[in-house]
């Protein structure tokens, strides 16, 4: 049995069972490494994609929820506008230090550019607040998001 | 001014050579490696190290390799290093990359930073002058052979974007033409090193070279590593530190889908599967007993009354003892005492421990993201047979490092799985708990603080007690030891001035491994020593900037940080109503850091808005990733101060997830500003030394905010955040 859904605007038949997480699917599976296991159980956010538009934690997700369904995941962000000026932004201003987390964060924040087009400071907090950094990259982090969104305007 | 390396150099005068590599297709210049022994009578006469570990290759494309045993965990090394490079070769630097030597030098008389180990910020400071030697070597070489070849004096030529340019006539001759013929050339051992008007690269914030990969989801971390026919592997260890695997009931396990073997490790099992997701369901039900220890019932309230027991314990041999203590104690206008302890910590690097291995019984290549590539060295030779030529690591990036990934459990893990199932590639990945709960933490420490201040306030006498296990544990090394100076760093060589002053270490050994985490013991000696001056400078009634300056004549790196900390918060005046601030600079890994911090209390809790930084790392090679990991010590050292806390119950680490083990988070990071200060100071590290002043200068903000010194972290034990 597999599950048809589309990824990064190609349409795939996964061989994983339903219940395996959307994570390993991606990582493993798929051969899209972008996506990272943090904590399993959707407490970093390391593990961000958008399913059908709205951002999920792909470590928690089963890869059956995905079917029939659009998955975005980091290798497929700069395919729009939001995901291209997030990526651009984060580039000039040198957000990440180990870049583990960094792809979850631009997912995050695809959601919330998606949602607000100009986010004030309390909505990039909430928007962003299940990622975490080790590295402690947040003031770039917000200061990214502004210039995408700026970039966007 | 050019700057001749002079025979004083450490490099100088035997440790420099070309690595000859038949037809020259490339210039290879080594870049040397000090010595361990280096101004000890016996280096000259040793024959220098062979050095397959570091070296600059210049391609017949005139593209740059650079080939040095630093790690790139987030510290931005690689870049600055390639900066350091191309600026002293003429490169063009978008035809620079960096790589990492696949194995690390066995040469035992080079320090293990040289071997191959990226610990202590040293990625800058250690190899800028071989760095620039090398380059400098390599582009007087060539320009000798462009010289040659355009018959005009080298004087008149000089390396530009990657081409030997004589500007006169605006002839240009790529560097990759001229390879064969420079390779020829001997060595200049005192090549001429470019002023430093002629930096292009070093002292700007260039744009970090692995940063693009990293956006766009490309860049390979150890987790990331895929090769054909591979395995993965989930872990179960003993949840207790000392204990070890008494049995293996591998039936069920194994009938899982998809597994292939149940490998016994020391101290647990790895599960091989065709998925890691089937390797973690098998590992968590794998029927595995562990035997039980002395230490089975050993719990933090036990652990925090031995510790408390150690600082009365009499006969602790003095680490340090100056002047009479004594009559400085009877004399005193006041006596200061404050006692301080702080918790466990976990690195809880955002990448769980991962590495990938094909193996036989002799060999192994390995895919790891590794800050100690001389530590699996050791562990595959003695746990595996397997010696260093016979082993090929490839270093990955690293997701976090901040000293967990110098251990090399999870190399020996991973050769031994692939061994199991005939040689296939086996990635293991460890889930979080596994992270979380297998140790190396930095060390639970207590602490007495005795000062004695006279009439006018200052400090005459200070007595220092420290009270627990030793950096490593005598579960690592099976000894315990008498004292411990790395657990006293920041404290021995204190830049306070102080005449009296006696510092001990009662070591009480604990049966958990501790390693080296984020600016080591100046983790904790930073927050002691720095919040017990604020308590002296409360108790003399004195401004904690004016008492420090008091305590710091002479020290002009402590004071060049601190003024300017106080200027840039503007400490002269009172901050707006509500804010509260404080301050601490500790200097670590050769740079001194000021910072203040501001914070609010809101409804009770703890609110930081603001944290200004002060370094004096010397000169700043690339001024924006020194700002980088300043952000990285403020907030992973109020991460710390906040939540960070690992406790033992059953003989085991409680905390599994970021649930019980909190790291700080978008909401809660103030805004950080950072200055760096050049006073043409020696080069320091930038990767640790923003760590130590941040929980000092925030309990000092409570002070203001409460009028109590928080003397134990972290501060949600004390419900104030």
């Amino acid at each position: 049995m597999t599950t048809p859904c589309n990824v990064n605007g190609r349409t795939v038949e996964v061989k994983a069972d339903p219940g395996t997480p959307l994570l390993w699917t991606l990582r493993d599976e798929l051969g899209l490494t972008g996506t990272k296991f943090g904590c399993g159980v959707a407490l970093c956010g390391a593990c961000t994609v958008h399913v059908d538009g709205q951002p999920v934690r792909a470590c928690i997700t089963p890869t059956g929820f995905a079917s029939g369904k659009r998955v975005v995941t980091i290798e497929g962000a700069g395919k729009d506008r939001i995901g291209r000026a997030l990526q651009a932004a984060w580039i000039s201003l040198d957000v990440p230090q180990c870049g583990y987390c960094q792809c979850g964060q631009i997912m995050s924040a695809a959601a919330l550019l998606r949602e607000h087009r100009k986010p004030t400071d309390a909505q990039i907090d909430a928007a962003m607040a299940g990622n975490i950094c080790r590295c402690g990259t947040y003031d770039r982090i917000r200061a990214a998001i502004k210039q995408a969104a700026q970039s966007l305007a | 001014m050019n700057t001749p390396l002079g025979d004083h150099s450490p490099f100088a005068p035997t440790r420099r050579r070309f690595i000859q590599q038949g037809v020259a297709t490339s210039l290879t210049v080594a870049v040397p490696i000090p010595l361990l022994a280096q101004g000890t009578p016996a280096a000259p006469a040793s024959p220098p190290p062979r050095q397959p570990q570091s070296f600059i290759r210049i391609n017949r494309d005139s593209s740059v390799n650079l080939y040095l045993p630093t790690s790139e965990m987030g510290q931005g090394i690689h870049t600055g290093q390639a900066q350091i490079l191309a600026d002293e070769l003429g490169a063009d630097w978008k035809r620079v990359a960096v790589e990492m030597p696949l194995r690390p030098s066995p040469d035992q008389r080079i320090t293990f930073i040289g071997q191959m180990r990226s610990v202590g910020s040293n990625g800058i400071r250690y190899w800028h002058d071989p760095l620039r030697l090398a380059a400098a070597q390599a582009r007087t070489v060539l320009i000798q052979a462009a010289a040659t070849r355009l018959a005009v004096d080298p004087a008149s030529l000089d390396a530009v974007d990657g081409a030997i340019v004589h500007a006169p006539t605006g002839r240009r001759i790529p560097m990759g033409d001229l390879v064969e013929a420079a390779s020829a050339l001997p060595v200049p051992t005192q090549p001429v090193l470019r002023p430093l008007s002629q930096q292009k690269l070093v002292g700007k914030t260039v744009a970090r070279l692995d940063v693009p990969a990293k956006v766009r989801g490309e860049a390979v971390f150890s987790s990331d590593v895929k090769l054909p026919g591979m395995a993965y592997g989930a872990v179960r260890l003993t949840p207790v530190f000392s204990a070890e695997v008494e049995r293996i009931d591998d039936a069920t396990a194994l009938a899982m889908p998809g597994v292939l073997a149940v490998v016994r490790v020391p101290r647990g099992a790895v599960v091989v599967a065709e998925s890691w997701w089937q390797a973690k369901q098998a590992a968590d039900v794998l029927d595995i007993r562990f035997t039980s220890t002395p230490h089975d019932t050993l719990d933090s309230a036990e652990i925090d009354r031995r510790l408390k027991a150690g600082l009365d314990v009499a006969g602790v041999r003095p680490a340090l003892t100056r002047g009479d203590a004594a009559a400085a104690f009877s004399s005193a206008s006041k006596v200061v005492e404050a006692e301080y302890s702080v918790p466990m910590l976990a690195h809880a690097c955002m990448e769980p421990i991962c590495g990938t291995a094909r193996a036989t019984a002799d060999s192994a290549e390995l895919w790891v993201g590794t800050q100690g590539h001389d530590m699996i060295r050791m562990a595959l030779e003695r746990f595996a047979g397997i010696s260093n030529e016979r082993m090929t690591l490839h270093t990955t990036y690293l997701g976090g490092g901040f000293g967990r990934k110098t251990i090399a459990d999870i190399a020996l893990q991973a050769v031994l799985a692939s061994r199991a199932v005939g040689g296939r590639a086996v990635k293991v990945i460890w889930q979080r708990a596994d992270d979380m709960q297998q140790g190396y933490y930095r060390q639970t420490m207590m602490a007495r603080f005795r000062a004695a201040l006279d009439a006018e306030g200052r400090i005459t006498a200070m007595q220092i007690r420290v009270s627990g296990p030793q950096l490593g544990g005598q579960a690592a090394t099976g000894t315990a030891v008498a004292s411990d100076p790395f657990s006293l760093n920041g404290l021995t060589a204190m830049h306070y001035q102080i005449p009296a002053l006696h510092i001990d270490h009662a070591v009480v050994p604990l049966p958990i491994p501790f390693g080296a985490w984020h600016s080591i013991a100046h983790s904790f000696t930073g927050y002691w020593l720095e919040t017990f001056m604020n308590e002296c400078a409360a108790a003399a009634r004195q401004d904690p900037v004016a008492y420090r300056r008091a305590h710091l004549g002479g020290q002009t790196r402590m004071l060049a940080v601190l003024d300017q900390v106080a200027k840039r918060s503007q400490w002269a005046s009172p901050p707006a109503a509500g804010v509260h601030r404080g301050v601490a600079v500790v200097e670590s890994y050769g740079s001194p850091v000021a910072q203040v911090v501001e914070m609010r209390l809101v409804d009770g809790k703890v609110k930081v808005e603001r944290v200004c930084v002060a370094i004096d790392c010397g000169r700043a090679i690339n001024p924006g990733q020194v700002e980088q990991q300043m952000h990285a010590g403020v907030i992973g050292g109020l991460s710390a101060a906040f939540y960070g806390k690992i406790t033992i119950q059953d003989g085991r680490a409680q905390q599994t997830n970021f649930g019980d083990y909190p790291l700080m988070r978008i909401h809660e990071a103030p805004k950080i500003h950072t200055d760096i200060v050049e006073i043409g100071s020696p080069l320091g590290g930038v990767g640790e030394p923003g760590v130590p002043p941040v929980a000092p200068a925030l309990i000092a903000a409570l002070h203001s905010a409460t009028g109590q010194f928080v003397r134990s972290l972290p501060l949600v034990d004390h419900k104030l955040v």
